[in-house]
């Protein structure tokens, strides 16, 4: 892969690596993580957020000083290519820290998303 | 420790932490003039007591706090008081029993006094933020939480430094974040205090 392909890949979440494409985003789901401020432990397992994940629907659910965590899921239409994008974020007010952003590209998260 | 009225300084404990090695330091340079002018005794005491003025200085008063602290923990858990939240800020301590509306605080300046207040007794709880300056000088030093028990002003800083910090930056939020949490936490605790 050349050069200028890995920095459009770096800006653009929505690109296929393989075809270069823009995916279509099979959908988008808030999470609770029930880990309060200041004791944020980074974790890349997707074991770790299939246990412990729960689900919101709006930031203002999410009591105040617990991490949030926002799980955007892309497939490629052309080439099928499937990747989900983890975003672990801290909600304060009407900002947000991000701690840790994570993606799973082996269907690791399939079991556990409804879309 | 229950229900007593709330003295964040004991202003004998803050003298006597200033003035005492001073007043040690100076009897034993004034022994050391009149008496031991030289030899080994000379070098005890004039060394012996900067030496142990300035550990004190440096570390007395956090070791002190830092054993009081853990003792009012053990005797707040053998008490069976809930402590649902603490915070350690700069200078204080403070422990939430969200359930039975109970509030634990012990303070740096007054640290052989330990106070368990009942939630009822805070009037008001605020986050400030330290925001100052305009424009692009706009942020903040310091972001605490306060709140006040019988008029009595109490000051919890969640985050502070020698800087100024944009608004945005992860530090501020974060300070931002522990205040807005523990302000909760005390209105909950609050309103099921009976």
């Amino acid at each position: 892969m050349g050069l200028f392909k890995k920095v459009r890949l770096l800006f653009h979440d929505d690109l296929c690596p393989s075809c270069m494409k823009s995916m279509e985003e099979r959908g988008r789901q808030l999470y609770m993580l029930p880990m309060m401020v200041g004791h944020y432990d980074s974790h890349a397992s997707a074991l770790y957020y299939k246990k412990n994940l729960i689900k919101v629907y709006r930031k203002a659910d999410i009591p105040t000083g617990q991490y949030a965590c926002g799980i955007i899921a892309y497939k490629c239409l052309d080439c099928g290519f499937r990747k989900v994008k983890v975003s672990v974020f801290l909600p304060v007010r009407d900002q947000e820290k991000y701690e840790d952003v994570f993606y799973f590209e082996n269907g690791e998260l399939d079991d556990f998303l409804e879309f | 420790m229950e229900n007593k009225k709330i003295k964040k300084v004991n202003m004998l404990y803050l003298l006597g932490y200033i003035f005492v090695p001073i007043i040690v330091c100076a009897v034993c340079f004034l022994a050391s003039y009149l008496w031991f002018p030289e030899g080994n005794m000379a070098v005890i005491l004039l060394m012996g007591p900067s030496f142990l003025s300035i550990l004190w200085w440096a570390c007395g008063g956090s070791f002190l706090f830092k054993s009081k602290r853990k003792k009012f923990e053990r005797e707040l858990d053998e008490s069976g008081f809930a402590r649902n939240q603490t915070f350690y800020g700069r200078g204080s301590m403070i422990s939430v029993d969200i359930n039975n509306g109970k509030i634990a605080l012990l303070f740096f300046w007054n640290p052989f006094e330990s106070y368990v207040v009942e939630a009822k007794r805070v009037t008001k709880a605020w986050v400030d933020d330290g925001r100052h300056g305009k424009g692009f000088m706009e942020g903040s030093s310091q972001v605490s939480f306060l709140f006040t028990i019988d008029e009595i002003k109490v000051r919890i800083y969640t985050f502070t430094s020698n800087q100024r910090f944009r608004m945005d930056t992860d530090y501020i939020l974060t300070g931002i974040s522990k205040a807005d949490m523990m302000v909760k936490v005390l209105e909950s605790a609050r309103s099921n205090s009976k």
